[in-house]
This record gives C-alpha cells, sequence and structure tokens, in this order.
C-alpha cells in the first residue's frame, strides 16, 4: 500500500498497524494513522466491546475480559492479534505494556515494528532505576535516593530499605521501579509510616505494572515537576523540543500541563534540554520520550526519570511546535532519519512564540479528595473555536468503567502567549457541559483563575494546599437549586433525559404526565 | 394550569446534604441569573434523572444539575406538600441517637485489605480498609471515632457504590 498524507511521506515498510491501547490515545493514534495512509486494527476487552476507538479502527480485535490483567496487559494474545490481522506493526501507546522491554521484544521476535525504542533501550530508561544509574553516569544530577529495585515481599530488602531511609533523608518518596503516572508511589512524612506505605505502594504497582519492586526517593520541598520532549532517530540523532511544565499535580497525578515552562529564560531552556539528550544518547534513545525533572526553588535541576513512549501530555508540545509527535514517531520506526522539519522546531525551542495549556478531564470528584467516579456520561458537549483541541474518547452514553484509568479527555488551548492561552482555557472549560458522573472540570475553572497560578511558576504542593473543592462546591450549590427550581418545577416527566436550558420554555408534557400532575397537585392545600 | 404552576412555590432539595430552597419556578429564574453571575458560573445544564415509584407517586421529581462543573442531584416537588410531610414525618417521629455510621463505598471496585476487625475501636481519620478502582487504592477512613461494630466485606470482595462497608457504633 502506498503511503499518502504529506508529500514528504515515507514508503511504509508497514501498512497496517495494531492500536495496543484504549481511551482517548488509542483514538489519537488511529487518527494519526488515517492521516498518514496506514490502516489500524484495534484490540478491545469485553468492558470495551462498543468503544470509540473500535469503531474509529478499520478493524478490531477482542482480547479478554475487562480486568487488564486479561486484555490490555496481555502480550502473548496483542501479538497474535496482530499476526491474525496481518499487522506488521505495533504501536503501545502510553501505560499498560508501552515500556515493557518483553512486549518490544515479543513483537520483533513475531516480525512486528514495535512504534517506540528497541528493548534494549526500555530496558536502560524504562526501568526507573537503570535510568537514574545512566543519568548519574552523564554526569546529569539525580535526585538522592537508592539507585536498585527492592522486592518488598523480600524481608530482607523490606530491611534494607528501612535501613537507609534516614540517609536518603524525611520527607521521602516510595515510587515504583516500573511505575508511572503516580502510580505505586507514596509520600512518607515520618519513620513510622514507611512499612505501611511501602505494602500499599507494592501491591498498586504489582497491580498497575505487575512488578512491585521500589526505591526510595528524597522529596525536593516547593520543587517544579518540568519534563523535557525528546525525539531520537534510528540513525543517533537526538534532539529536544522545549519542556512542559507539569506542576499542578494532585496525588501525583498530573491535572494541567502547560508549554513553556512559566519564568524560565532561554538559557534555563536550553539547559534542560542538553540535559535531557545527554541521558537519551547514554541509552541511545531511538523514537519519542521525556526527560522528567524537578527544579527546585533556587532554580537547580534533578533528574527524575525517562518515560520512553509518548507521553499523555505530548499535545502541547505538538501545539507550541507545530509538530505531530505521533506522525514523527511513525517515520522514526520506518527508519526515516528526522526531518528538517523537526530539526527546525527544536533549534526554535529556547524562544517559544506561543503558549499551550492541557486540562485533563477525570471522572474523578475534586471536593472528595479526587476519588474516581465511574458511570455512564449522561451529557456531553465539547469546547470547540479558535485555539481549541479535544483528544477524548467519550460521548453520551459512554460506560466509564471502574476497571481502567479515569481520563476522559483532554482539552488543550494554545495561543500567542501565556495570559491569552489562559484566557482561551477559561472559555473552553465554560463551553463544557458533562452529565451522569463528576469530572475535574471545576478544579480546571477555578486553577486558570487562580491568582498564584496564574502568576506563574507553581510548586507541585500547591494544588493540595491551595485546592478545597468542598467550598468551591458549596458557592454551586444554591445556583443548583434555583436552576432546578427555575427549569420547570416539577412538572416534567421523570424520565425526561433531555436537557433543559432554565428559563426557556418549558417541554411539551405528554397527556398522561398531565394527567398525573393534576391529580397530584390539585388534591393538595394551598 | 401552567400560568398557575409558575407561580406556586417549589421546593428544591439536594440529594446530599438536604439543604432546601423554596420558590415559586417564576421567580427562581431570575434571581438564577443574579446567583450565578456572583459566583461566575456559566449557565447550567439541567438534566431528568430516573425517580421511583414512590417518588413519582408522591409528585417529587429528580434532576442533575451541573453547575461550572459541579454536579448536583436536586428533588423538586410541591413546598405545600413537602411541607405537610415534613410535619406528619414530626409528629409520628422517634428520637434517633446519633448512635451508628454505615459506611458505604462511595465508588464501585474491589476490597484491597480490611485494616480493622469487629470490636476494634477506632479514631477519627483512622484507616478502615482500601478499595481499589480505577488502578488506584483508595483509602476508607472513619469518619469520627467509635467501635466498630461490625466490617461488612473481606479481602478480594467485589463492592458497588452505596454497598456497606462497615458499621461504626
Amino acid at each position: 500500500m502506498s503511503p499518502q498524507g504529506r508529500s514528504a511521506g515515507p514508503s511504509w515498510p508497514f501498512s497496517r498497524v495494531l492500536i495496543a491501547n484504549r481511551g482517548e490515545i488509542a483514538v489519537r493514534l488511529i487518527r494519526a494513522c488515517r492521516e498518514l495512509g496506514l490502516e489500524s486494527v484495534a484490540v478491545y476487552s469485553d468492558a470495551d466491546a462498543d468503544a470509540p476507538h473500535v469503531r474509529a479502527a478499520d478493524q478490531a480485535v477482542r482480547l479478554g475480559p475487562a480486568p487488564a490483567t486479561e486484555s490490555y496487559l496481555r502480550a502473548d494474545r496483542l501479538v497474535a492479534a496482530a499476526l491474525a490481522t496481518g499487522a506488521q506493526a505495533v504501536h503501545p501507546g502510553y501505560g499498560f505494556l508501552a515500556e515493557q522491554a518483553a512486549f518490544a521484544e515479543a513483537c520483533l521476535a513475531a516480525g512486528l515494528v514495535f512504534v517506540g525504542p528497541g528493548p534494549a533501550t526500555l530496558a536502560g530508561l524504562g526501568d526507573k532505576l537503570a535510568a537514574r544509574r545512566a543519568a548519574r553516569d552523564a554526569g546529569v544530577p539525580v535526585v538522592p535516593g537508592t539507585l536498585e529495585p527492592a522486592r518488598f515481599d523480600r524481608a530482607a530488602a523490606r530491611a534494607h530499605m528501612a535501613a537507609v531511609a534516614d540517609d536518603v533523608g524525611w520527607p521521602l518518596l516510595v515510587k515504583a521501579a516500573a511505575g508511572g503516572g503516580g502510580r505505586g508511589m507514596r509520600r512518607v512524612e515520618h519513620r513510622a509510616e514507611l512499612q505501611a506505605a511501602m505494602a500499599s505502594a507494592a501491591h498498586e504497582a504489582e497491580a498497575a505494572f505487575g512488578d512491585g519492586s521500589l526505591y526510595l526517593e528524597r522529596f525536593i520541598q516547593d520543587g517544579r515537576h518540568i519534563e523535557v520532549q525528546l525525539l531520537g532517530d534510528a540513525h543517533g540523532t537526538v534532539v529536544a523540543l522545549g519542556e512542559r511544565d507539569c506542576s499542578a499535580q494532585r496525588r501525583h497525578q498530573k491535572l494541567l500541563e502547560e508549554a513553556p515552562a512559566p519564568g524560565l529564560s532561554p538559557a534555563d531552556r536550553t539547559q534542560l534540554g542538553e540535559l535531557a539528550v545527554r541521558v537519551a544518547r547514554a541509552v541511545g534513545l531511538q523514537g519519542a520520550a521525556t526527560c522528567e525533572f524537578l527544579r527546585g526553588p533556587d532554580g537547580a535541576v534533578w533528574f527524575l526519570e525517562v518515560n520512553v513512549r509518548l507521553q499523555v501530555e505530548h499535545g502541547v508540545t505538538e501545539l507550541v511546535t507545530g509538530l505531530d509527535l505521533v506522525h514523527e514517531q511513525f517515520r522514526i520506526a520506518a527508519g526515516e532519519p528526522l526531518s528538517g522539519r523537526v530539526l527546525a522546531a527544536a533549534a526554535r525551542v529556547a524562544s517559544p512564540d506561543r503558549h499551550a495549556i492541557e486540562m485533563r478531564l477525570s471522572a474523578e470528584d475534586p471536593a472528595a479528595d479526587f476519588a474516581p467516579q465511574p458511570g455512564r456520561v449522561t451529557h456531553w458537549r465539547e469546547p470547540a473555536g479558535p485555539g481549541v483541541r479535544v483528544d477524548g474518547w467519550v460521548g453520551e452514553g459512554t460506560l466509564v468503567s471502574e476497571a481502567y484509568d479515569p481520563l476522559l479527555a483532554k482539552i488543550l488551548v494554545v495561543a500567542e502567549d501565556r495570559p491569552a492561552a489562559l484566557a482561551r482555557a477559561a472559555r473552553a472549560l465554560d463551553e463544557t457541559e458533562i452529565g451522569g458522573l463528576q469530572t475535574t472540570l471545576p478544579f480546571h475553572r477555578w486553577l486558570v483563575r487562580e491568582p498564584a497560578f496564574r502568576a506563574g511558576g507553581i510548586s507541585t504542593e500547591f494544588v493540595a494546599h491551595a485546592w478545597d473543592g468542598a467550598v468551591q462546591r458549596d458557592a454551586a450549590a444554591t445556583v443548583a437549586l434555583l436552576a432546578a427550581l427555575a427549569a420547570d418545577g416539577p412538572l416534567k416527566g421523570p424520565d425526561a433525559s433531555v436537557a433543559v436550558t432554565p428559563g426557556a420554555t418549558p417541554p411539551v408534557v405528554g397527556a398522561w404526565a398531565a394527567a398525573g400532575r393534576l391529580e397530584a397537585l390539585e388534591g393538595w392545600p394551598r | 394550569m401552567r400560568a398557575q404552576d409558575g407561580q406556586r412555590p417549589h421546593r428544591a432539595v439536594l440529594a446530599e446534604a438536604g439543604t432546601a430552597l423554596d420558590r415559586a419556578p417564576a421567580s427562581a429564574g431570575p434571581e438564577l441569573e443574579g446567583a450565578r453571575s456572583k459566583v461566575g458560573m456559566p449557565r447550567p445544564v439541567v438534566l431528568g434523572l430516573p425517580a421511583s415509584r414512590a417518588e413519582r407517586a408522591a409528585g417529587q421529581v429528580r434532576r442533575e444539575v451541573v453547575v461550572g462543573g459541579w454536579r448536583f442531584e436536586v428533588t423538586v416537588e410541591d413546598a405545600a406538600r413537602a411541607a405537610l410531610r415534613e410535619r406528619a414525618g414530626r409528629a409520628g417521629g422517634e428520637v434517633v441517637g446519633p448512635t451508628r455510621l454505615v459506611v458505604r463505598a462511595q465508588i464501585a471496585g474491589r476490597v484491597v485489605s480490611v485494616a480493622v476487625r469487629d470490636g476494634q475501636s477506632v479514631e477519627a481519620g483512622q484507616r478502615l480498609l482500601s478499595v481499589e478502582a480505577m488502578k488506584m487504592e483508595n483509602e476508607i477512613r472513619a469518619q469520627r471515632a467509635g467501635r466498630v461494630e461490625r466490617v461488612a466485606v473481606e479481602p478480594g470482595q467485589r463492592v458497588e457504590r452505596g454497598d456497606e462497608l462497615a458499621v461504626l457504633a
């Protein structure tokens, strides 16, 4: 099959791609396949049989029951699905098996192109501890902590971690060696809490990644989470495509990301990019990766980890650079050298001429410590208009299962500078309507108006300190009561599921409902 | 009948807090505009919710109202009728002491671990058990100090939203 799309498109060594993921990222990858003239094969669990990514792809293969361990984490079934459908390449997305060297190896052994780094790089960078050692060896400052994985289920390892914890310093973070996205991570204030935190982190890591190994890392007070987007080709070229500030976090989960990071000088940006490239070169990065740093209040930067995959928040870099990182991933997998377009974008990142923000819309209750809110979406209206991009997977009627992560959609905005991007974000959020489950929408409405956030440079602890969801929610309660009363009183049929605009003409009521209402109301005293 | 409905006070009650507001629909509309501009909220979304047979029989309507992304469940009914029922309830009611607290699952998921046993005394904020949902462990803590009268679940068990997890006495 000859590739279509851009004039400079390569002659693809693959024409059909298995998308080994679900949710918004599967939809986003399938869109890229369409743009590049590649066919797509979706995979799904029983919980996702009707999911949008299944409908969007050219064909789809069932993997198994809803639990990820029986579906999206089954490397054998994914490889079998690729072979059965004649796919020649596999894109893992993020999460699930994206950074498992064994999965990349299984794909290569089956003669499939793995759209990502080779197994050796995954083992070197995807293993967070190996990455920490590699960064240290490359002369990049590393956050103090342990450098070897420890199995919590072994008493000797437990005792060793307890013994070295004092050297690491308090407070510290217990982290999953195979982790990402804040899973299997716990902040520990005191020695007494260490064992319980390790037990719970190991369990969560085991469930999420199939590996409960842990390590310890000092908690840098008032640090900012700043990360650098990297691309490396098969010919040894590695470039940094600018940084993203992901300091708006709760429970170690990113909530909002932006590029560029506010308040950094061109020299700061260049330095971050150089450190990131140094780490990537040390392990021979091929594909897309993100190098994460902590930036202390004094401006010192510490290497945290490298994620050798597409990042959830890759879109903000795309909006600032004008590149499509998924397109570039496919070109790199096809053996193409990084294009002049990519090199030119890399040369511009120290002085960006626009600002992008991503807000993660998740099924979580921001008034209840961001507890997950699985359920059915009964009403869905996305924002649109200039400078707005929505990467999502849900619509009216979508069942959001508790079996997977709660991300519903990413609302991205881009504008000429940060104040304009914040105004655009506020506008886009006010256009967004979701019913059926509580989401993080009100949190984002608050954050983009919050003075300290607007000033720029918040730390990763800011949200936990400044956000009071209950207070914010209470402020809306009276409006909700008035809206319910103004809608049309207790007159509308109880089975109505359509949106009613307050103050508008009440909907026409059926004869049976009118009769029932008369009966109900007329017998009562005035 | 419709004009009359618009003038007649209705009562809206928030599902979770019991907060109530009485207004005639005709006056709630103008007041709404002022209230939402005061807190800087966009136009609310009002959706229908299924009502039980008993609620329908009582002339109650359930609505979901989303204000600035906050989701509320509201029951609306005739105010006079609600007042009457309240009086009836008070007259026949009995004093129910604040003795027992049923801890319910706020999310569907799987019980990962149980940290307390029947009869144990707990402090406010002490971890009772953990429920895994959406790949995160969620700690369920005691809302107040007391004695664990009963733990209703065991590790590995699936729970649905609203299921009883434990009872504090």
